[in-house]
């Protein structure tokens, strides 16, 4: 009796942990192999361009952003360019968590906004910008409830904003410049969507925050006392860029070419053609072609040959990047800034030189 | 060793204090007990066919309640989305959406590019996975924690330092130590599971009665045999008490082990789809998830009775 009661349930155990074992060992082959089929079949526009020199795979880090890296994502610009490179896209959920995958030496390409760039580059993160995604506009900005009438009624108030983001550091910036001390504002730690429920709730007076929560805001009763279109004539832009790591970039150059020449005719489609970028973009993000266009018009895409001058990253960027880490280590958001040369080195102005 | 044993499984008395979980006197008279218990109800055809009867109202009501709130607005539709709009959801999930111009084709699988069953696949195998670790970890862990003193002396502070750590809180560092991919994902799945299994290996060991370890002993069992025929047996309804807790943690760590690169992933999906205010979607997710943990949980139950058919008789 004891013997059988034992033997069953032990046998029984085992069998149960060797079928876990084969299901999930199955399962994650054979998604790998179901993915892999997809980028060999695409043709190539211009047979000609086979030469470069490319690995296997690429992974790039994307974001929930609607600006022309989803267009190349969805419209395949990439596959299409390197027709031999599996392309590999992970969705990233902010800057902070590309900087920690390029740290892991896991993504090859990825998006963050310019305020993780600044902090990246200031650890010595192995990585440089080569490409500017957008230009913040009127996309991020303060708004607040109607009886607050300056940045310097702010004091006391609760202001709610996403941690380490471009928002974060725009609001420290306007604060900075009406010489209200942050300190005395109550600033939160939100993501978007909570920061609108929050605003729903009645629980803040005002919140630095992008599309689509900023619109539900506005709709909502709330008024833009700042827009980072405003701060940007200050000279405290914010942009949404696009880095390389640096080891990837020194073997291979002409990808990187080519991923900017990708990302070049999205910022063209973009411009010339915002309504078809409207519903690409917005089959991307699972939002209406409408919202999806609205929220493209608060940014500004800049085309490679004008990103190669010295309005951007020709020159502006790296002092943007070093100014922003400095004002974030007076913030105490940073320990330490870098040297000088670590954002002019941080910067390669090279491959959208080479696509414009 | 044999004595070395004994004392560690039936010692102090304070320490049996803290295992309410299968006091002596209950454990005499299991009869009485178990007539209180449903799984212990008649289970005849007719009686099956209630219960199901009983289960399938409460969800109809469920989901009556909830058109008729949003029917009416009774609460605001930005908080609730319709029923409609979720089945809306569903059918896209499942099926390839064609638009675009003929420069700019727009081909799109599912939701983000993935059909619903391809997101839940890739969640149930990080999922499966991490159980598969926390058992093969957790039950060994678990057998010398509650046998070997110095081992229990060593760990088990550890033990409750992770099991009290928010995953959040430590999923960037295994981000940085096993990347982005599954590894790291299925690192923290598995270290969510860990404690319960751990833990309900320990509290069926101390709850096995002395005299029984001392009956056995008397016989002539060795250590290994004590814990061959004695302890693994009793243990076993614990284990499975734990092993519903794990795939219960498992699953409620999903969502966070999929904040970072988490496409495919029933998770994954749920949070892009917080984060672009798409609440149908979520609730949608939401489905999936709790029907899953439903699913899971009945599979762990029937397992359970088919293995320990002595349970609440021992």
């Amino acid at each position: 009796m004891t013997t059988n009661r034992l033997r069953r349930p032990l046998a029984a155990v085992a069998v149960f942990v060797a079928l876990t074992a084969l299901v999930a060992g199955c399962g994650s082959s054979d998604s790998d192999g179901g993915k892999a089929s997809d980028t060999t079949t695409k043709d190539a526009s211009g047979g000609a361009t086979k030469a470069i020199d490319a690995p296997d795979k690429i992974t790039i880090a994307y974001q929930a952003i609607p600006n022309g890296d989803l267009i190349v994502k969805q419209q395949k610009l990439l596959e299409k360019a390197l027709p031999d490179t599996k392309i590999d896209w992970k969705l990233f959920d902010s800057g902070g968590a590309v900087n920690e995958a390029v740290t892991s030496g896991d993504i090859d390409f990825g998006l963050a906004g310019s305020s993780p760039v600044s902090r990246g580059l200031s650890q010595a993160i192995p990585y440089k910008v080569v490409w500017i995604h957008d230009v913040i506009g009127d996309a991020e900005s303060l708004a607040v409830r109607s009886d607050i009438t300056s940045i310097k009624d702010l004091v006391g108030k609760t202001i709610a904003t996403p941690f380490a983001s471009t928002a974060h550091y725009s609001l420290l910036a306007a604060l900075n410049d009406a010489g209200v001390d942050p300190t005395k504002v109550n600033i939160i730690d939100s993501e978007p969507d909570d920061i609108y429920a929050a605003w729903s709730a009645g629980d803040i007076d005002g919140a630095y925050v992008w599309n689509p929560n900023l619109a539900k805001i506005k709709a909502d009763g709330g008024k833009v006392l700042i827009t980072s279109a405003e701060l940007a004539e200050k000279g405290d832009t914010t942009y949404d860029l696009g880095v390389v790591a640096t080891k990837f970039a020194d073997q291979y150059p002409d990808v990187v070419n080519a991923w900017v020449k990708a990302q070049d005719k999205a910022v063209k489609l973009l411009n010339d053609d915002p309504d078809t970028a409207a519903e690409i973009i917005g089959a991307e993000l699972e939002i209406d072609t409408k919202d999806a266009k609205d929220q493209i018009g608060d940014l500004i895409f800049v085309s490679a040959k004008d990103q190669a001058g010295t309005d951007y990253l020709g020159g502006a960027l790296a002092t943007n990047l070093e100014k922003a880490a400095k004002f974030n280590q007076e913030q105490g958001e940073i320990e330490k800034v870098a040297d000088a040369k670590a954002y002019v080195d941080g910067v390669d102005a090279g491959p959208a030189k080479a696509a414009g | 060793m044999a004595n070395e044993q004994a004392d560690e499984v039936t010692s102090p008395a304070s320490e049996r204090t803290t295992q309410p979980a299968a006091p002596p006197a209950e454990r005499r008279t299991p009869r009485r007990r178990a007539s209180l218990l449903i799984d212990d109800l008649p289970t005849d055809r007719g009686s099956k066919l209630r219960r199901l009867g009983l289960r399938l109202v409460s969800i109809a009501i469920f989901f009556v309640a909830w058109w008729v709130v949003t029917r009416f607005e009774l609460i605001d539709p930005k908080f609730i989305p319709k029923p409609g709009l979720v089945w809306d959801r569903f059918q896209q999930s499942i099926h390839t959406e064609t638009k675009g111009t003929a420069d700019f084709p727009i081909v799109k699988d599912g939701i983000q590019n993935y059909f619903l069953w391809q997101h839940w696949w890739a969640s149930m195998q990080r999922l499966l996975w991490g159980l598969l670790w926390s058992v093969v970890i957790g039950v060994p862990f678990g057998l010398l924690l509650s046998t070997v003193r110095w081992f229990r002396l060593l760990f088990e502070p550890y033990l409750d330092f992770l099991r009290a750590l928010p995953p959040l809180a430590y999923f960037s560092l295994l981000i940085l130590w096993f990347g982005i991919g599954d590894t790291s994902k299925i690192w923290l799945l598995f270290l969510a599971g860990l404690a319960p299994i751990a833990l309900s290996i320990v509290s069926g060991t101390r709850g096995i009665p002395r005299d029984r370890v001392l009956a056995a002993q008397a016989l002539g069992a060795s250590r290994l045999q004590t814990i061959r025929h004695l302890v693994l047996p009793s243990v076993l309804p614990d284990f499975f008490n734990g092993l519903r807790l794990a795939v219960g943690f498992i699953l409620t760590t999903i969502v966070a082990a999929e904040t970072t690169a988490g496409l495919p992933g029933i998770g994954g999906l749920a949070w892009v789809s917080k984060k672009t205010g798409n609440g149908d979607t979520v609730i949608l997710c939401i489905f999936v998830i709790g029907a899953t943990a439903l699913v899971l949980d009945g599979l762990v139950k029937a397992l359970d009775r088919k293995l320990v058919p002595w349970r609440g008789r021992g």
